[in-house]
């Protein structure tokens, strides 16, 4: 009974939790309640694509933009499933991430490692040169990349991103990898050395598997930029069949001008495999953010 | 495995296992990508930004700087350039600001944070081209939810074509920016925020120390390292921006919402200037790595143990 009274007097009925300090006083509820404002606006826009993508032209016409429908249905998915070309677009960008990522993860730890862990002159100046590649627009390559990606007879192919797209990705991934690297024990690739192991067997049988988390998430990012990329794609995709997701997406916008159902219906088709993604992957995504890449 | 067992070529094989062992084979495959397509493209865009190349025509000839002569002189060049700048300006500031009150409030409220991270981080995760099209569709000028929320809270005299017009078209693809570029920093400063010592905050209470004063004294101190970090990413960032300018206005009405990227391609790919497009490629990178280039010393410094 004195627990519930003390409680009551700090304003913390609804969150008793006597382990925790008595900092969180009475600020804490008008935070939370303006946090869980902004929490909503932050997540209209998703809320009112999906209401109107599950209504009927009419209802909304009816009923405006942000009244809540009152006849449903699923039409406007299949409708903006054909129209949208997703099939196609959808296909494209796995087989893109696909191939992509793995081998530009690949690539990035076995030079990460090198970097990191073996002896290598000029190793400062091959990190600062890669890591750099980091600040630099893409722009800047577009029009000789073009040109190359032309004479090798790879425009208009899926695979004449794959090299723009590595080579844009290794800065990132090689600077996480890199300080994940450095941070595991010598002791561990020493005792390995002793026992024979050369550089190969110590990167594949040592280092990969204790690198679990990191290159996950160096995965998934890497998965969630390419996925997301729209100019190199512009500049080297053109044919219908060939666009992935983001080109088939700035395409066709157009052609449901006049049906908002099918546009929300088709922008909620685009955007929820990477919300259930994200979903299923933040805690590596967060873990990303807030260590390998970012330290102080 | 079998050269060992004959003898006399242990030699070979212990030279052969020293060649597998060279670092460098580790090196190269990933250095051969980025030197074959990032930084040798980079370069001979140096090159061709010296050029009057229409990105087609076999003929190209040394302009000098010409073309760097003539951006300082078009219009809608510094147009672009003034809108890049409004965009860094308001799309590394106010994610800044935002991200900072959301971390500290997430900080203290225990239950709803991980849901309430998860809705301010989402629209990171989407294709610029989808929030382009989220955004586009929430501005339709007859259909669309702006203007309709507008209307009901009473503010409909303040519905407009928010796209559609010189005055409003830039602010209204900076909105969405800011809804995509909020979440990043809230992560990295929540990160930060758990590596301050609790006994600072106690100790400073127990001084008499008020909500503002330990938010000013201990809580901005202890991210000086995140505010570094938050600002010279997105500083980076933000010189990239092209996919929500060219989704959402195509750099219009009329050239209003122009920004170096999207005026560099419309010179490549639809004027055929491309000499002049690559220079203003080349100012936009060299801009990147006045800042890049402090930001990735100090990453690999810190590095060392």
């Amino acid at each position: 009974m004195t627990t519930d009274t003390t409680v009551l007097a700090t304003g913390q009925a609804l969150e008793a939790q006597p382990l925790r300090p008595k900092r969180r006083g009475r600020g804490s509820l008008a935070g939370t309640i303006a946090l869980v404002i902004a929490a909503i606006v932050w997540f209209l826009p998703f809320v009112l694509l999906i209401t109107t993508s599950i209504r009927t032209g009419s209802d909304f016409l009816s009923g405006g933009p942000i009244s809540w429908p009152k006849e449903l249905t699923f039409q406007n998915f299949t409708d903006a499933w054909k129209v949208g070309n997703f099939s196609t677009t959808y296909r494209n960008s796995i087989i893109i991430a696909v191939v992509k990522v793995p081998l530009g993860v690949l690539i990035s730890a076995m030079m990460a490692f090198a970097l990191a862990k073996l002896r290598v002159r000029f190793k400062g100046a091959v990190l600062f040169s890669v890591v750099l590649g980091l600040t630099i627009p893409i722009y800047i390559a577009l029009v000789p990349l073009f040109i190359t990606i032309k004479d090798i007879g790879l425009i208009d192919n899926l695979f004449g991103l794959l090299g723009p797209y590595l080579a844009f990705g290794i800065p990132f991934e090689v600077l996480v990898l890199h300080s994940f690297f450095r941070g595991l024990p010598d002791e561990v690739l020493e005792a390995a050395r002793m026992d024979g192991a050369g550089a190969w067997r110590m990167f594949f049988q040592i280092v990969l598997p204790l690198s679990k988390p990191a290159l996950i998430t160096v995965l998934i990012l890497d998965a969630v930029s390419t996925w997301n990329e729209l100019l190199m794609a512009l500049t080297i995709l053109s044919s219908d069949s060939r666009k992935t997701l983001p080109l088939g997406l700035l395409n066709f916008t157009g052609q449901f001008s006049t049906n908002y159902g099918g546009l929300a219906a088709a922008i909620l088709i685009a955007v929820v495999p990477m919300l259930i993604a994200y979903g299923f992957l933040q805690r590596y995504i967060v873990s990303a953010l807030t260590a390998g890449a970012v330290k102080g | 495995m079998s050269a060992l067992t004959k003898p006399g070529t242990a030699a070979v094989a212990a030279r052969r296992a020293r060649v597998l062992e060279n670092p460098w084979l580790f090196i190269l495959p990933a250095l051969a990508v980025y030197a074959a397509f990032l930084v040798w493209p980079a370069i001979q865009s140096v090159g061709i930004s010296f050029t009057n190349w229409n990105g087609i025509s076999p003929v190209r000839h040394f302009v000098g700087l010409q073309n760097y002569v003539k951006l300082s002189q078009d219009p809608t060049a510094l147009t672009a350039l003034k809108n890049n700048g409004i965009w860094s300006g308001v799309t590394i500031v106010v994610p800044m600001v935002l991200g900072l009150l959301l971390a500290v409030l997430l900080n203290g409220s225990s239950r709803l944070a991980p849901l309430l991270r998860t809705v301010f981080y989402m629209p990171a995760v989407l294709p610029l081209v989808s929030v382009a099209a989220i955004w586009g569709w929430l501005y339709d000028p007859n259909q669309g939810s702006v203007n309709a929320i507008l209307k009901l809270i009473g503010l409909g005299s303040l519905a407009q074509p928010w796209l559609g017009q010189d005055s409003t078209a830039l602010w209204a693809v900076i909105i969405p920016g800011i809804w995509v570029r909020t979440g990043f920093p809230m992560l990295l400063y929540l990160a930060a925020l758990q590596g301050i010592p609790k006994e600072l905050y106690e100790s400073a209470q127990s001084d008499g120390a008020n909500r503002w004063q330990r938010f000013w004294y201990i809580t901005m101190p202890g991210l000086r390292a995140s505010h570094l970090i938050v600002f010279a990413l997105s500083t980076i960032e933000s010189f990239k921006v092209f996919d929500l300018v060219f989704a959402m206005t195509n750099g219009g009405p009329g050239n209003s919402t122009q920004v170096l990227g999207t005026w560099m391609y419309f010179n490549v790919f639809q004027y055929l200037q491309a000499g002049y497009g690559t220079a203003i490629a080349v100012v936009i990178t060299l801009a990147a790595l006045v800042f890049g280039i402090p930001y990735v010393l100090s990453q690999i410094r810190s590095e060392k143990p």
